[in-house]
């Protein structure tokens, strides 16, 4: 569906470069702090930027070859952009039917009832809630085969945030062929919805995993300076320095559990391994 | 396309209370001023609505619209046809608007014209108006909202200023050129200049075409 092949944008102060994959099928979430450059990826994905270097094949061409027709295909939520929020949602309706002509306009008009959102009313008048709804609404319901969604549950209170994660599973059990690259914040979101994660720190991609693997092998040593000193350090991604001696981050904690009785091992969060692959010290 | 041309023209049905006010106006100034001519208040319900052309531009680049447009089942090359397509529909829509109240406010007040004459000047005035469309459109789509306004400014000051100054210098400019220039209209007759005039807008039009396709092509999102 997606791939992108040591992809190189060059900024006065930043500087993306980034390799990643979307299989069929899959929903891959991409997370980092901000600036990391998840809307840079998006931006390149897209062809709305220009590149240094790199490729991006997306649905089998580079963005800037791809057809009105391929680009049906895509449905795309970006953070700050839309519709213009001078129109209603009744405008858009009529200029969905004429760009897409699998739109299901009974599904959107029957969504927007359900999420309450008016269709009588200027999407500048809608809140933050309302105006992310519309945009997911927007994705889902012209049969795309790729989604890709920059943070489309940023600033939404955890109702909002659920409805819409539901919109998307609602959208990937109706073909099992479908991709979604969605990026957010909220890790939490990420780690009930997607099936693999990419780390995104200062434009590149650090870490690359299966949801699963993330919270079934991850996990976070406590160790004091003694206990560190004795650690194996094979299977140790990073360490950070704590009040009681260090954090260490691996991806076999049932490794240190079986081996180091008297450690503290939690169980990984996909918070935890952002904070330690971003904070942390690699070994 | 098409979906884009809905798009433009909910926008403009949205906003339409200040267009539709900007005609009111026009129609009560020609009602309260005697001295004001038909063709005045086409000239100015054409230009002024078809200036909102470049105003749909403003309304895809207003909350980054344009970043979201762009990844719609749209290239940038349809994009610029769409903006052109619209301008020229609307620039016809708005001068036709303007014919039909001239025509409404001559019979209310009684005036009569010459109606060759009418629709000769209404014709060079349509010119005018697609002449406007192509200088802005590119600068529109080049530059952004603030520097555009100041550019629009100075591209109607160096219009209107370049036109003054053209008809107090023209009298220091030698007999037999004034003569030559005089000939050479006269012999075109009413239909060569406005033949003429429909050719400056059409090459006006297509050059413009051409740099907004370019301008669009480079940018970045």
């Amino acid at each position: 569906m997606l791939e992108i092949n040591g992809l190189v944008k060059h900024y006065k102060d930043f500087s993306l470069n980034c390799s990643m994959k979307v299989e069929p099928g899959r929903i891959t979430g991409l997370v980092g702090e901000n600036g990391a450059g998840k809307s840079t990826t998006f931006k390149a994905v897209l062809g709305l930027i220009r590149c240094d270097g790199g490729t991006v094949n997306i649905l089998g061409k580079a963005p800037g070859e791809l057809t009105t027709e391929e680009k049906r295909r895509l449905g795309v939520t970006l953070a700050e952009s839309g519709f213009s929020t001078y129109l209603k949602v009744k405008d858009i309706v009529p200029v969905l039917d004429a760009m897409y002509p699998a739109f299901d306009r009974s599904r959107f008009l029957n969504l927007c009832e359900k999420h309450r959102l008016p269709l009588d009313q200027y999407i500048k008048s809608f809140s933050t809630g309302m105006k992310a709804k519309l945009k997911v609404l927007v994705a889902v319901t012209h049969g795309a085969d790729l989604l890709l969604l920059d943070e489309p549950t940023a600033g939404l209170d955890v109702n909002a945030r659920e409805s819409i994660l539901n919109l998307l599973r609602e959208y990937m059990e109706e073909n099992e062929e479908r991709s979604i690259l969605i990026s957010s914040h909220i890790s939490s979101d990420l780690e009930r919805l997607c099936d693999d994660i990419c780390l995104i720190h200062r434009g590149s991609i650090i870490l690359h995993e299966d949801t699963d693997v993330l919270l079934n092998e991850y996990g976070l040593i406590k160790a004091d300076e003694e206990q560190y000193r004795e650690l194996e350090k094979e299977h140790i991604l990073a360490v950070r320095k704590a009040s009681y001696g260090y954090d260490c981050l691996t991806d076999q904690k049932q490794y240190y559990r079986e081996n180091y009785p008297g450690v503290v091992v939690e169980n990984g969060s996909l918070d935890e391994v952002i904070a330690m692959m971003t904070g942390g010290e690699e070994l | 396309m098409k979906g884009l041309l809905i798009k433009d023209a909910e926008i403009m049905k949205n906003q339409g209370r200040v267009l539709l006010l900007l005609v009111a106006f026009a129609v009560v100034f020609l009602g309260m001023n005697r001295d004001m001519t038909v063709i005045f208040i086409v000239s100015y319900i054409t230009i002024v609505l078809s200036l909102f052309t470049a105003s749909t531009v403003s309304y895809d680049e207003f909350d980054n619209c344009w970043l979201f447009l762009m990844t719609l089942p749209v290239t940038r090359k349809r994009y610029v046809q769409e903006k052109y397509l619209f301008g020229i529909l609307l620039t016809l829509g708005a001068w036709c608007l303007a014919n039909a109240v001239g025509a409404v406010l001559m019979v209310w007040k009684g005036m009569s014209t010459d109606s060759l004459e009418w629709l000769g000047e209404s014709t060079a005035v349509l010119c005018v108006a697609f002449v406007f469309m192509g200088v802005t459109l590119p600068l529109r789509l080049k530059l952004d909202a603030e520097k555009a306004k100041y550019i629009n400014l100075l591209v109607f000051i160096l219009v209107f200023g370049g036109a003054f100054l053209v008809s107090k210098l023209v009298v220091y400019v030698p007999r037999n050129i004034r003569q030559t220039v005089s000939a050479l209209f006269g012999d075109m007759g009413n239909q060569g200049i406005l033949l003429l005039s429909a050719g400056i807008a059409a090459a006006v039009l297509l050059v413009s075409y051409g740099c907004s396709r370019r301008i669009m092509a480079q940018k970045e999102f």
